[in-house]
């Protein structure tokens, strides 16, 4: 079989995920995103009090701000943990000391990073699934929902998450530092990418920042297939766009994994 | 045949020197060491603390690259061809790391054969075999967080043979197992090299062990290979002086100062030292002094339960040869 360590990779994290993180760590998620969109409620319906500046609809492509958050929400709840698992997979190894025996084998690189990923998007896809359930009642609608749109946008999103988490697993090999990195780099994803609101009320050297990360890109894909009922064909140009950025990313992440491997196994082993 | 060929390993670290500036220093942690394993064959790398064991190790077994020197295992460059050479080695090392504690004994395999590709039905075959050789096949389904340590051992054995290496490093394999469990690992061991033909490269403080399972034994101090051969060749290589025993059966007034006139003329600075406990005169001297101790006991009609030379001991050798730096 072809993918062998992918879907070993992936039913090993499976077993381990059921049996070390019980429900309440998939709550705590679920209660973080729900938390985040709760506020936007109370935010637009008390501070706002339901009325949006004109230029919101005009950037958004939508006036239905509650929608908007929570959708962005779960696209950076999605992003978030794909990041999480993926880059800090090697130095999970090293931490529970099985990073000799992983680098003893001879696996492929790419299937064991995509066999942490798959584990991990069934379980925040259930996560997600949850919250966009228990936001229903603040007024989530998904006014133009376009299927096939919205299911090219994801899988192209998870793609670009990947890409981009392979870049942050060679920085956090590099330094074995998964902490600082990695938050500092959630928090600035959160701010510039148009998780909760649109990128253009940014200052311009921060939109152009903000347009070279693909998770601004994949945001704007799926809010268009669920509240803009754009069609695929519509979004081909966008669709090309965040396929190239991932490959490009794709191809620097596994570059740096190549050559940071070693040094840091250097460092780990010497 | 695995062959090292002159393997040398540097490291640079980086220390601060003052406040913004950092000095480069370059260690060398192995210096041209070589070394041969055959097949069937258990060989022994020795040496205190720092001595180089481990970065060698991790060298032959494909985890550091060399600075210098090559590796040749059944004629693949164990550095060009590190994904080939991995299917045919592995490594064990001491503890409780190298095994999921969260995953059974059975699951840890399972994962670590997908890993090596091995075939499904051969590798089912291959994991309750190792099961059933480590003597975990009625706990194969318990999560090896409740294993104790032994058993953790006795999995990472397991482990360690998963993809049936030609191969197998084993560092410091019994490191803090207590006396029985440890027996039954070198029996492993012994089992391994002797009747399954692999060939064992094995690190490890305990010198019995070394003594019970090595033919062949490389000693290392301070990155380099200071001394090889037989463990016997080696105690006697490390041995400066003959060390004869007579337990008697009665204390005998006049054989000391008989002994003492005999050796003292063949040898100025040879040792007496007599243990009234145990009724038992230690002789020791550069030369041989058995003929004129058996003359002198005859001579006053003593009579010994034992004679004998002291046997030389490996661990003193290795002691006294890494502190002479050979």
């Amino acid at each position: 079989m072809y993918c062998r360590t992918l879907y070993a990779t992936f039913r090993r994290n499976f077993i381990i995920q059921l049996r070390a993180y019980p429900k309440d760590f998939f709550i705590g998620n679920v209660l973080t995103a729900i938390y985040t969109a709760v506020s936007a409620f109370f935010m637009y319906h008390l501070l706002f009090k339901g009325q949006m500046k004109d230029s919101f609809a005009g950037y958004a492509g939508t006036a239905d701000y509650v929608s908007y958050v929570i959708i962005g929400n779960c696209m950076h709840l999605l992003m978030v943990r794909t990041l999480l698992n993926v880059s800090r997979s090697l130095i999970t190894e090293l931490r529970e000391g099985t990073l000799e025996s992983l680098m003893l084998a001879p696996f492929q690189r790419v299937q064991y990073f995509m066999g942490n990923m798959l584990q991990q998007t069934v379980t925040t896809l259930g996560e997600a699934a949850v919250m966009l359930l228990v936001c229903l009642p603040f007024g989530v609608r998904f006014s133009g929902f376009n299927g096939p749109a919205a299911l090219i946008g994801m899988m192209l999103s998870l793609a670009s998450y990947f890409s981009l988490s392979l870049i942050l697993a060679a920085f956090m090999l590099y330094t074995r530092d998964t902490y600082i990195s990695q938050n500092t780099l959630f928090a600035i994803l959160f701010l510039i990418c148009g998780v909760t609101f649109p990128v253009q009320y940014l200052p311009e050297p921060l939109q152009w920042l903000a347009q070279g990360i693909p998770v601004t890109l994949s945001l704007e894909l799926i809010r268009n297939s669920t509240l803009g009922g754009m069609t695929a064909v519509a979004q081909m140009g966008s669709y090309i766009r965040i396929a190239a950025m991932s490959a490009v990313y794709c191809v620097v992440g596994f570059t740096l994994i190549k050559r940071v491997e070693s040094a840091a196994l250097e460092k780990i082993f010497g | 045949m695995l062959i090292a060929e002159h393997l040398s390993k540097t490291y640079e670290t980086k220390d601060w020197n003052g406040f913004l500036k950092r000095k480069k220093t370059q260690i060398e942690a192995v210096k041209d060491v070589s070394l041969e394993m055959h097949k069937g064959q258990i060989i022994g790398l020795l040496g205190i603390n720092g001595a180089g064991k481990t970065t060698t190790i991790k060298m032959l077994s494909t985890l550091l690259l060399p600075t210098k020197g090559h590796i040749d295992v059944d004629g693949l460059d164990g550095v060009k061809d590190s994904m080939t050479v991995k299917k045919r080695i592995n490594m064990i090392t001491g503890g409780e790391r190298m095994i999921y504690w969260r995953l059974t004994a059975r699951e840890n395999l399972w994962y670590y054969g997908q890993l090596y590709d091995i075939d499904n039905k051969l590798l089912d075959e291959r994991i309750q075999r190792l099961l059933d050789m480590v003597g975990l096949k009625e706990k194969q389904d318990i999560p090896v967080e409740r294993f104790s340590k032994g058993m953790k051992q006795r999995l990472q054995i397991a482990r360690g043979l998963i993809n049936d290496p030609d191969y197998i490093f084993m560092d410091e394999p019994t490191l803090g197992l207590d006396a029985s469990i440890a027996k039954e690992l070198r029996e492993y061991i012994r089992d391994l090299a002797f009747k399954r033909g692999k060939s064992i490269l094995l690190t490890t403080h305990y010198i019995n062990e070394v003594e019970e399972l090595c033919e062949y034994v490389y000693v290392m101090d301070k990155g380099t290979v200071i001394v090889q051969g037989t463990p016997k060749a080696l105690a006697l290589m490390g041995m400066e002086n003959k060390t004869l025993c007579i337990e008697l059966h009665e204390n005998h007034e006049l054989l000391h100062a008989g002994l003492t006139e005999a050796c003292m003329s063949i040898e100025k600075n040879c040792s007496i030292q007599w243990d009234s406990k145990n009724m038992t005169y230690t002789i020791t001297s550069r030369r041989d002094l058995s003929e004129t101790v058996t003359r002198v006991l005859l001579e006053h009609r003593a009579s010994f339960r034992n004679f004998y030379h002291q046997e030389p001991s490996l661990e003193d050798a290795i002691i006294k040869l890494a502190r002479r730096g050979y």
